[in-house]
């Protein structure tokens, strides 16, 4: 099977979304209750002694929620992994419902991707569930500054442990990769997260055996999924820019439509989607790049695909070529690659 | 004109808080009488005549002490100690403004009321001794409150807002001191099973009393030469100096028994008791004190 048809295969399975139709959002957009996630931080801020301003507008938007986010970093060393206890399954209606009426790890995670716009909304999870193992993988929604990236990460990393810890009714172990160089101080990360902890990698993923990834619990089953895939609550479909750019991108792997033609999907002027994407502190190519470099990883690291059919696979004619791309993406030679 | 009138709530309040919130307003009051009174009677220097570094050093000791006096004004509650250091930084303070004074305006020979002023600067500087000699008695007695919670060296910055105890990086630290003292010693860590859930299911309040009442049982069952940290979350960690491995197994087994004995208070009035699990392994080794206690969180 060719990389494409795999990706193909893996998209609707929560490696990306299906086309709802939906515009995506963008990291200006007003699309969040403030009562959802704004309530749970305002509870968090309390018991921590932090002081947070109440947004005053009902709806707002990805910028506001960092901005929300970014003093409680300082609410000490444990902040991240505290507050991402709460994070899941948390109160945000339907799709909170659907996570819990689910009675598997998979489907769990399956509804959590799929779901994201709602649960979710700075981070992306994708997951690829191939025949060894289940990885998460967190991408960009619609863009996060560089200082609170980190945080970020380590808050929805916790908040997926802990809802599975809680859900399969003890800690299920999850290998963490992240995308940053290691702390000073590893305790909190070992503590609340496993002493499997990888730092210095390309991508931002949790990773279990599929023989671990096989879980179940008892569930009630309800009408939840159904009633988002009816579109009950659209923002749950609703993908952010960048996240919905990657699923675009993951299509059409080793032939990236140029950013003219994706410019006109979207029915803008090239120079509107670029001044768009600035807005998003990225531009085109990083996009590409970024994606291609994390389907290289993969197929190099959990998959051990040889350099010269993954540069196949990429559509690079040469082998010498990709060495250098990946060079450039990573700051390392394919060779020496491994996921960790 | 406006009068000055003192509220009727100040008349009966005790002197040394009239003391304490009118301290900055009189110590203003003296430094400017002081300055209006050169300004007055004295004559001004032709520039000339300055002796620049003289201004400078002079004028930038009384600026330093003033900042002294600021920071342990702000830092300390009031009582002798404070009272002492605060006197003595100011009658310096004041030595010293007088001193840079007479740098810029030049005072009638017959005038020695300012000589007399800057004797103030070595009284202040014996009512300082004082204090600091009041303070190392007091420091005594606070160390003994925090036996247990810290040893040798002091970080605040380590410290934790729920449980007042030190972090992981403060017992890598320890470890590595030990080592070099060369003796032998054991690490415990200690951690409840399913201390998650009852955060998920009890809320964060229940969790950090849970925690608080955790580190305290501990504190109460250790030795007091042994050092107790939070090494984050549930987990705790002890250092058991000067310990075998049959000591620091009989000591362990301790003090799981006393936590498994605790009982948390849930939300709604319920009263939970949590499995404990504990992990031992001797100081000395070759892997660095952060691997060493990842080890025993593993083994845990």
């Amino acid at each position: 099977m060719t990389l494409q048809a795999q990706l193909d295969a893996l998209l609707p399975l929560g490696l990306g979304a299906s086309n709802t139709g939906l515009p995506p959002y963008e990291i200006d957009t007003a699309c969040l209750p403030a009562a959802d996630h704004a309530a749970l931080l305002a509870e968090f801020a309390h018991h921590r002694g932090v002081a947070l301003a109440w947004p005053e507008q009902a709806l707002i938007s990805p910028r506001e929620l960092i901005t929300l986010l970014a003093p409680l970093r300082e609410a000490g060393a444990d902040s991240a992994f505290a507050l991402g206890q709460l994070l899941l399954p948390g109160h945000y209606g339907l799709a909170s419902q659907a996570l819990l009426q689910a009675g598997s790890l998979a489907d769990m995670l399956q509804c959590l991707c799929r779901h994201a716009g709602r649960l979710t909304p700075l981070l992306t999870p994708r997951l690829l569930i191939d025949e060894q193992e289940l990885i998460l993988v967190w991408t960009d929604a619609c863009g996060l500054p560089a200082g609170l990236r980190g945080f970020i990460v380590d808050l929805h990393m916790s908040a997926v442990a802990s809802l599975c810890a809680w859900r399969a009714g003890r800690r299920l172990p999850w290998r963490f990769s992240f995308d940053r160089t290691a702390p000073r101080d590893r305790a909190q990360h070992a503590v609340h997260l496993g002493t499997a902890l990888h730092f210095g990698c390309q991508v931002d993923a949790m990773r279990l055996t599929r023989a671990e990834a096989d879980v179940r619990w008892a569930a009630t089953p309800g009408m939840a999924s159904t009633a988002l895939a009816r579109h009950a609550d659209p923002q749950a479909l609703r993908r952010g820019l960048l996240a919905s750019l990657g699923d675009r991108l993951l299509r059409q792997l080793a032939e990236p439509p140029s950013l003219e033609v994706l410019a006109a999907e979207l029915g803008v002027s090239p120079a509107t989607f670029k001044r768009r994407l600035a807005r998003h502190g990225t531009h085109y190519q990083a996009e590409v790049d970024r994606v291609r470099a994390h389907v290289a990883v993969y197929l190099l690291g959990p998959r051990g695909q040889g350099r010269d059919t993954v540069a196949q696979a990429l559509g690079y004619f040469d082998g010498a070529n990709f060495r250098r791309s990946f060079k450039r993406w990573t700051g390392m030679a394919p060779g020496a690659w491994a996921l960790g | 004109m406006t009068r000055l009138i003192l509220p009727a709530s100040l008349a009966n309040r005790p002197l040394n808080l009239l003391v304490r919130d009118f301290f900055y307003p009189a110590l203003a009051l003296v430094l400017s009488a002081l300055t209006l009174a050169f300004a007055t009677l004295g004559e001004f220097k032709a520039l000339a005549e300055w002796h620049w570094t003289d201004v400078l050093a002079e004028g930038g000791m009384a600026l330093m002490v003033g900042v002294w006096l600021v920071y342990v004004r702000g830092s300390r509650p009031a009582g002798r100690v404070t009272t002492w250091l605060t006197l003595g930084l100011a009658a310096m303070l004041v030595g010293e403004w007088v001193d840079a004074l007479d740098e810029v305006w030049r005072l009638p020979k017959a005038m020695v009321w300012d000589n007399a002023l800057e004797a103030l600067t070595p009284l202040g500087m014996l009512a300082l001794t004082v204090g600091l000699h009041f303070w190392r008695q007091e420091q005594r007695v606070l160390s003994r409150q925090l036996a247990q919670r810290e040893r040798f060296t002091r970080d605040h910055r380590a410290v934790d807002r729920v449980t007042q105890l030190a972090d992981a990086g403060y017992m890598a630290e320890q470890i590595q001191l030990e080592r070099g003292l060369g003796r032998a010693g054991c690490v415990l860590m200690l951690g409840f099973d399913g201390f998650d859930r009852l955060t998920r299911e009890q809320g964060l309040q229940a969790a950090d009393r849970a925690l608080e009442a955790a580190s305290l049982t501990l504190l109460l069952n250790l030795r007091p030469q042994d050092l107790l940290c939070r090494y984050a979350g549930d987990r705790f960690v002890v250092l058991l100096p000067d310990c075998n491995a049959a000591e620091g197994e009989r000591l362990a087994d301790e003090l799981k028994a006393a936590l498994a004995q605790l009982n948390f208070n849930g939300r709604d009035g319920q009263r939970l008791r949590l499995p404990v699990r504990a992990a031992l392994r001797a100081t000395a080794g070759t892997q660095s004190p952060e691997q060493l206690l990842l080890d025993l969180l593993q083994a845990l």
